[in-house]
């Protein structure tokens, strides 16, 4: 168990220093900041923010119920970047194993002491760590902008909130991860991993106008549909469940995949 | 040390290897030779445990390579025809990962990382980042991560090709200094080259082994000394003792056989290249007082492979001449076909 734990670590580590070290990594990471500052001040006091609506509300006489503003931005805010999540993360899992197999470095990991699926998950822990450096400053800027709210913000809202982004990109990323390991173009698997993403999307998005039994499996299914109820500050077990076993079905598919590309025709 | 039998590896319906059998001993650089598309990369990477074969066993310090996969992998040091490296990696740094992941304990490895860049001679690109190094110098952080481990079986797959001359003897200087403590199974497709580092040869043409002995002989079949088979009745041994010493010999084999009666024995002289010897092993055999039942000249087997093997080594100052006016290196030393 311990050799097993010390592999992913130094797969782990091996990862994320390989993040801290791409020039491309940075990149997404700087689109990401830009774009969830800019979503983040226009949600908040652009026109047509929460804000203004609140003030325009008011001005109108007032809802008959007193509106939660930090609840509401932070699940708008949350949505958003739920969703940008989806289409920035192929870039950082594109690599993954596609790289691995461009390099031929592959051949170094099948050929030493590690089962395929403590290389998957060390390297899904690193991906997802760098992707929780990305957030970090977002973090900041939410804590200033919630820390002024009256009555103060209850902290567990905004913590489900958040394990909900974190489980959402890890399932994109384990799946990402999964793509990345059928092909040695990193473009391809960015391209499919996007692909794939979108559909999650549409599915998640238009479940909801779709009648009967089907709709609402499409609904449980829904990364973004679970992700929601995470962000509203819901406890579901369920939610949970659903996350955890994209992610377990995306390590064990770039295991299986790891095999066959050994075991079939290379 | 390693044991391979009936090897074969199928991709769809085209054999890549067929019923490849070899042995290699603890201590022993075997050179695995062959020209391009033999099925050398095929066999080396079934021995790491990257593919699985279609039939067959091969077995590294007793272990089967598939069955007991982890246990092998444990045991190798393997350098595939591309170096593996992580080019955003220092060297140190590298090798420090493939240590870890090679299960070395915490406490050894900076000491294995340390004399794995004394042996590959890095001491001094030890913070470099691979990416900055040559490629000499990548070939040898290569090699480095297939002993930093102390493996007892070290497997290296075209370990010089794409280096120029000066690279190439220090890579093959480096081999060298592993046999004995290493078990080395090294594949080529320049003949020289075996000659240089190996103590035992295995041609490799087409997906089958069709020849293996040590260099020296193995070099003169090739190189058109022609082979003498005899049958003859009486002491063998004795025989054979007496043709070794005669000029113009390379080799003498007794070879076994069934099919002939009792009292006889099959011997096969392989010459070396222009020398003509059936008059003397006539003479020596019948002086010996030995039954010559049959003496005839074989044609050389290899030469097919002879045809498409490299040869040759560029020169070093032809070479040099040209890199420094291109100034782009070709180090290749492909001069398969010319030569022959």
């Amino acid at each position: 168990m311990g050799v097993i734990i010390g592999n992913i670590v130094a797969i782990f580590r091996k990862e994320l220093q390989s993040y801290f070290a791409s020039p491309l990594a940075y990149l997404v990471a700087a689109i990401f900041w830009l774009l969830s500052g800019f979503f983040f001040v226009a949600i908040l006091i652009g026109p047509g923010g929460i804000i203004d609506q609140v003030a325009l509300v008011d001005q109108q006489g007032g809802s008959p119920q007193p509106i939660d503003v930090a609840y509401e931005f932070l699940r708008f805010f949350l949505n958003v970047m739920g969703s940008m999540t989806l289409f920035l993360l192929p870039i950082l899992s594109m690599g993954l194993y596609a790289e691995e197999r461009k390099r031929g470095t592959i051949e170094l990991l099948a050929t030493s002491p590690l089962t395929n699926w403590s290389v998957a998950v060390g390297k899904l822990l690193g991906v997802l760590t760098f992707f929780t450096f990305m957030i970090v400053p977002i973090l900041v800027y939410e804590a200033i902008a919630l820390s002024a709210a009256s009555p103060p913000v209850q902290p567990a809202v905004p913590l489900v909130a958040h394990t909900g982004l974190i489980l959402l990109a890890a399932s994109v990323l384990s799946l990402g991860m999964f793509v990345s390991s059928l092909t040695d173009s990193t473009i391809l698997a960015a391209f499919l991993t996007f692909s794939l993403n979108v559909f999650l999307w549409v599915i998640g998005e238009f479940s909801g106008n779709i009648s009967g039994i089907f709709g609402e499996v499409l609904g449980h299914v829904s990364l973004l549909k679970n992700y929601d109820t995470l962000v509203k500050g819901v406890l579901d077990p369920s939610s949970f469940v659903l996350f955890f076993s994209y992610i377990i079905l995306g390590i064990f598919l770039t295991a299986q995949s790891i095999d066959a590309l050994r075991f079939g025709r290379s | 040390m390693i044991e391979v039998e009936h090897l074969s590896k199928i991709y769809g319906s085209t054999p890549a290897i067929q019923d490849v059998t070899f042995s290699v001993e603890p201590g022993e650089i075997l050179g695995f030779l062959g020209p391009n598309g033999a099925g050398k990369t095929t066999t080396m990477r079934i021995l790491a445990g990257y593919l699985p074969a279609t039939s067959g066993t091969a077995r590294i310090a007793n272990y089967e390579v598939h069955e007991d996969s982890l246990a092998v992998r444990r045991r190798i040091g393997y350098l595939p025809e591309t170096p593996p490296l992580y080019l955003d990696m220092s060297v140190e740094g590298f090798l420090h990962f493939v240590a870890r992941i090679k299960g070395i304990a915490a406490g050894d490895r900076t000491s294995r990382v340390k004399s794995a860049m004394e042996r590959c001679n890095l001491t001094e690109k030890a913070t470099v980042l691979i990416r900055k190094l040559s490629k000499g110098f990548r070939q040898r952080v290569g090699i480095a991560q297939a002993i930093v481990h102390d493996p007892p079986a070290i497997i290296l797959d075209e370990p010089t090709v794409g280096l120029d001359p000066r690279q190439i003897i220090d890579v093959r200087n480096l081999i060298r200094s592993l046999a004995g403590e290493h078990t080395i199974i090294l594949s080529t497709h320049i003949l020289p080259e075996v000659s240089m580092t190996c103590s035992r040869v295995a041609i490799i043409n087409r997906g089958k082994i069709v020849a293996t002995n040590s260099p020296e002989a193995l070099i003169a079949q090739l190189q058109g000394g022609s082979d003498y088979e005899l049958e003859v009745e009486g002491d063998a041994l004795q025989l054979q003792k007496l043709l070794q010493v005669l000029p113009g010999v390379c080799m003498v084999q007794i070879v076994p056989t069934d099919i002939l009666p009792p009292h006889r024995s099959l011997i096969r002289v392989i010459s070396s290249p222009g020398a003509e010897l059936g008059r003397d092993i006539a003479a020596v055999t019948v002086g010996a007082g030995l039954g010559l039942y049959e003496l005839r000249r074989t044609q050389a087997t290899l030469e097919d492979v002879f045809l498409e093997l490299t040869t040759q080594e560029v020169n070093n100052g032809e070479l040099e001449i040209r890199d420094s006016q291109n100034s782009a290196p070709s180090p290749t030393t492909e001069l398969s076909g010319e030569e022959a």
